[in-house]
């Protein structure tokens, strides 16, 4: 089993057929195309995206539906095509892609990226970073509001 | 901002080198082809805003310590998102 030494959490050992592979990177780290989801039953249900060629290079994400259990997605043809699915229609959550929000953390708080969810297609470990050019979701979407998103249903703020 | 109506298969000029033509115009949207110098990066603004996300995503380390007021927060969401089928 491959083990790779990064800068937060000291050596971590994968299943090779675990690596996703980001065929053109991330937006503004386009020449990072390999990855590896780390998750930690304390940290549930945070899902940290580690790079494989960079040790500290280390995205905090979680699932999209956690922040908006109605996220929907959109998704480009070309980003479909990286993914290796069918254009015909739009991929299913949970059945064909896992879909992830990237997390930032700012001094006002942790925002969320809905704007740009990471798509990993369940079949085939290809992921891309799906900029949804015709949606109105937000890139810094407040997790712990002052007051509240109106988007977000009130189940999902506790 | 310069303001100007153009019609389907119009085309805007940008200095010598930069066109913009107006391919399609549906009802809400706008096909457009932009014909730039190679060396001239083209993109949706979007894009641009997911990559200063992205810079500003990494710069944070992922100590679970910043983050602990936010699980304490999410703990009953993650919850209920486990008991969906």
């Amino acid at each position: 089993m491959p083990v790779f030494e990064t800068k937060h959490f000291g050596k971590l050992s994968y299943e090779p057929d675990s690596e996703l592979d980001f065929p053109r990177g991330l937006p503004g780290f386009d020449d990072r195309t390999r990855f590896i989801a780390v998750h930690f039953v304390e940290n549930d249900p945070l899902i940290y995206l580690q790079s494989l060629e960079d040790p500290a290079l280390c995205f905090i994400t979680m699932p999209i539906l956690t922040v908006d259990p109605q996220y929907r997605l959109k998704v480009s043809g070309e980003d479909l095509v990286d993914l290796g699915l069918g254009s015909t229609r739009q991929p299913k959550i949970g059945d064909d892609v896992l879909c992830l929000t990237v997390l930032s953390i700012r001094e006002t708080g942790p925002t969320a990226n809905l704007l740009a969810p990471i798509l990993v297609n369940l079949r085939n470990r290809k992921a891309v970073q799906a900029v949804a050019l015709e949606s109105d979701y937000s890139h810094q979407f407040a997790l712990m509001p002052e007051t509240p998103n109106e988007a977000l249903p009130e189940a999902a703020v506790c | 901002m310069l303001m100007m109506s153009r019609r389907e298969g119009e085309t805007i000029l940008i200095g010598d080198e930069i066109e913009i033509v107006i391919a399609r115009i549906g009802r809400t949207r706008v096909k457009v082809g932009i014909r730039a110098p190679r060396e001239t990066p083209v993109i949706a603004r979007e894009v641009k805003l997911v990559r200063e996300e992205n810079l500003a995503a990494a710069a944070a380390p992922p100590a679970a310590v910043a983050l602990s007021g936010l699980l304490a927060r999410l703990h009953p969401a993650a919850q209920s998102a486990r008991r969906r089928p």
